[in-house]
């Protein structure tokens, strides 16, 4: 089982790593210490299973969860210290959890749990409602949070998905689109493009039945003719 | 007229004025005398001032003896009184109505007397009018002056009948007969009758002075026992001084079940402790409701002992709020004494005076537990997950390097050691800077690399003494709520400096994140170090908050300066 490591304590890490070699054959494919390098490393290295701390800087584990990509969910074990009400929705859930200090005799346990499990639960149960307020991404050279309100679009390209910030510039996320439409109120303008309702300068329709968006910071977004109509209907107009 | 015939009619009149004066003194008895014992613009004692005078006008006449033809009477007083009282609409009024009386009687007289009667209380009503312009309320009650109004009025009288009437022998003759009985007779009635009102007024407002002195006296020598709690000690305490202030019997004073405390005759059979046995207070304490057994119409018997002496007994429920019954005062007079008025008004006072003073003892103790039970909330309040993640981090730590896991076992128990220390207690900074030093090393271990602590307390008098538990709060708040929430490195700086005679011990920490509006259980925890120190020291002295967004978050812990503390 291809695993990574997910806490903001390096002890805890430790720890764990050193249980989990106790416990028999597991590649520990790599560590993060926050939820930020967690999704890079998600994304980079596909993880088959991630043991993800819930108390973390800035964005908690439960944050990252609603952040990750339904498509490429890898199985999550949640770790916590003490936190009644994430435990309780772990119970109501059925979904794995361990509790700090980590006894063997769990971890055994859960473990081959993991081995049977083919298929990730559903674990957006848990976060169904959650919006996200800020969203991380790269900015020069280091990974910040960008508040949603200064996002007027977010871009796919060939390199990866970019949030366009009010200035114009476009920031690096790990975030995908799909996430993005689901999780929080940016619409779906064009395959490739979101756009954030509030920033809608105009819309200019164009003769071949597409159109095209001023966001209020002056940047143009495509809008196809497939998202044209929905777009307009969302807006009411 | 003979002059012996003349001064017969003086003492005959006199006498009349005797029976008059005694009427009016059982009438002023009654309360409908109160309101003519003080100068007022209220209809209905106005109204009651007519009446009242209205009534001795008719009886002055009817008190008369008959002359001649004619009446000597003593009128004038009513109506002159009436007036001065009264104000001029009163005296008119008086006076109208009496002289229509008299017109009614008929004979030669009759038209002069009822105008001179009405002119008599106008003038009375005049003369009150010109005192109260001048601000000299205080002559109107003048027994002289009344009489000197009488005497003119009855002059002014002799002069109308002596104009009006006619034949003018006719006239002349009654004036000749009546004039000096009536002068005499009217002038002095009119100053006795002011006079009895005058008494009448002072052992009323000697009445009232005596009562508010005792209410004041009791009011002040109670204060505060009860609400120290409503028991026996504190009971026999009050129960002293009620029995010393109001000079009855006994006095005693019960919960809902027993006697909590008896002082007076009595005593050696009425005991503390004892379980009530009396129905009077039964009732009372059933029906919420003042029982008083005077031993005549109510008869009582002592329900404890047959020779008991007491013979009458006032008993009166204290309330809780919500008029909850929660015990009763007891007044007691022996046989053969009589139960004084001012003592059952003055008790019912009493039992209000302590019920509010039981109940704020109550309000009282409740406030100081809640607040006990808040600090003791804190203080039980170690984070759960501060200890969980220190002893999955000393698990690992055991691991890989047990000496430096034995230091950290030490620091935890020394964090928890400090932790049970009541907090009511002062320490010193000393004690204050070891309890954070613990809990710094278990984060250090806890963090690694992305926490960074530094001290500097140099030149500062750690025998300094702030209340327990006031310091590690503030480093606990900066590291959960600053540093652990920074994706970097998070630096936390404790120093001190003294300044303007206040020591400032701050605690600062690089992610300038502290919400003043988070009201989370920290929040409290802040909270409450604040008031304590407050309380403590002063509302100058307490924690301050600035912060920079993103840059810092500096917490001051400010407490008065006090070097070089004797004894320590």
């Amino acid at each position: 089982m291809r695993i990574l490591l997910v806490d903001d304590e390096p002890l805890a890490r430790a720890e764990l790593r050193s249980l989990l070699a106790e416990a028999g054959e597991h590649e520990i494919i790599g560590e993060a210490g926050n939820a930020i390098e967690a999704m890079q490393q998600i994304n980079a290295l596909r993880p088959e299973v991630v043991f993800l701390d819930i108390q973390m800087p800035r964005l908690s584990g439960l944050e990252l969860v609603a952040m990750l990509d339904v498509e490429r969910m890898p199985l999550i074990v949640f770790v916590t210290a003490f936190d009644e009400h994430a435990v309780q929705a772990f119970e109501e859930h059925a979904f794995d959890y361990l509790l700090k200090p980590v006894e063997p005799e769990r971890l055994a346990k859960t473990l081959r749990r993991l081995h049977k499990q083919l298929q990730p639960p559903d674990y957006q149960l848990l976060t169904a409602c959650q919006q996200l307020k800020q969203l991380p991404c790269h900015r020069h050279d280091r990974i910040v949070l960008l508040p949603l309100a200064e996002v007027e679009a977010v871009t796919a390209k060939l390199s990866g998905v970019y949030l366009l910030d009010q200035a114009g510039q476009a920031h690096f996320t790990e975030l995908t689109l799909k996430t993005l439409e689901a999780r929080t109120p940016l619409l779906r303008c064009h395959r490739q493009h979101l756009i954030h309702p509030e920033r809608i300068a105009e819309i200019i329709l164009l003769d071949n039945g597409a159109g095209e968006i001023t966001t209020r910071g002056g940047q143009q977004v495509p809008v196809s003719r497939r998202y044209l109509k929905s777009l307009k209907d969302m807006l009411g107009v | 007229m003979m002059f012996g015939q003349q001064l017969q009619l003086v003492l005959q009149l006199l006498q009349q004025t005797c029976i008059f004066l005694v009427i009016a003194w059982l009438l002023a008895r009654t309360p409908l005398f109160r309101p003519l014992m003080q100068v007022t613009i209220r209809l209905p004692h106005k109204l009651t001032c007519y009446l009242v005078f209205s009534g001795f006008c008719i009886l002055g006449t009817y008190l008369g003896l008959k002359v001649d033809d004619s009446i000597a009477n003593i009128r004038a007083i009513g109506a002159v009184l009436g007036g001065l009282l009264g104000g001029p609409s009163v005296g008119l009024a008086v006076g109208f109505t009496g002289g229509l009386h008299r017109y009614s009687l008929g004979g030669p007289t009759d038209v002069a007397c009822m105008i001179s009667t009405v002119c008599e209380g106008l003038l009375g009503g005049l003369i009150h009018r010109a005192l109260l312009a001048r601000g000299r309320v205080d002559l109107l009650f003048q027994p002289m002056l009344a009489a000197g109004v009488a005497l003119v009025a009855e002059m002014l009288q002799m002069l109308i009948i002596l104009l009006l009437t006619r034949p003018y022998h006719v006239a002349f003759s009654v004036v000749d007969h009546v004039a000096l009985p009536m002068l005499i007779a009217n002038s002095i009635g009119a100053a006795m009758f002011m006079r009895l009102l005058l008494d009448r007024r002072a052992l009323a407002e000697q009445y009232s002075t005596a009562f508010s002195a005792h209410a004041l006296r009791i009011a002040a020598r109670t204060e505060g026992v009860l609400r120290a709690g409503f028991n026996e000690a504190n009971s026999m305490k009050v129960a002293q001084i009620i029995f010393e202030e109001t000079g009855v019997g006994a006095v005693a004073i019960t919960d809902r079940e027993k006697l909590l405390a008896f002082i007076g005759t009595g005593a050696d059979h009425h005991l503390p402790g004892t379980p009530i046995t009396s129905q009077h207070t039964q009732e009372a304490l059933r029906d919420n409701r003042v029982v008083y057994a005077d031993g005549n119409e109510v008869a009582y018997t002592c329900s404890i002992h047959a020779d008991c002496k007491l013979g009458s007994t006032l008993v009166i429920p204290l309330q809780d709020a919500d008029d909850q019954v929660i015990g009763t005062i007891k007044l007691y007079e022996p046989k053969g004494r009589l139960f004084a008025k001012l003592n059952r008004t003055l008790g019912e006072g009493i039992a209000k005076l302590l019920s509010r003073q039981i109940l704020t003892g109550r309000i009282e103790a409740q406030r100081a537990l809640l607040a006990q039970a808040e600090i003791k909330l804190l203080h039980a309040q170690v984070n759960p997950h501060f200890l969980f993640n220190a002893l999955n981090t000393l698990n690992a730590v055991i691991r890989l390097d047990p000496e430096r896991a034995r230091a950290l076992v030490q620091h935890l128990s020394t964090f928890f050691r400090k932790n049970l220390k009541r907090p009511d207690e002062m320490a010193t900074l000393a004690d204050e800077i070891e309890h954070v030093n613990a809990y710094l090393q278990i984060e250090l271990a806890r963090f690694g690399e992305r926490l960074q602590v530094d001290v500097q307390l140099d030149g500062i008098d750690t025998r300094q003494r702030l209340p327990a538990f006031s310091l590690q709060p503030l480093v606990e708040n900066a590291i959960k709520h600053g540093t652990a929430q920074l994706l970097g490195i998070g630096r936390v700086r404790l120093f001190a400096e003294v300044d303007n005679g206040q020591l400032l011990v701050h605690v600062e920490d690089n992610a300038g994140l502290y919400e003043p509006a988070r009201k989370s259980s920290d929040g409290m925890g802040m909270g409450l170090v604040d008031r304590r120190l407050k309380v403590s020291f002063g509302p100058e002295y307490g924690l301050r908050v600035s912060r920079i967004p993103d840059r810092f978050t500096r917490v001051t812990l400010a407490v008065p300066h006090q070097p070089a503390l004797e004894g320590m």
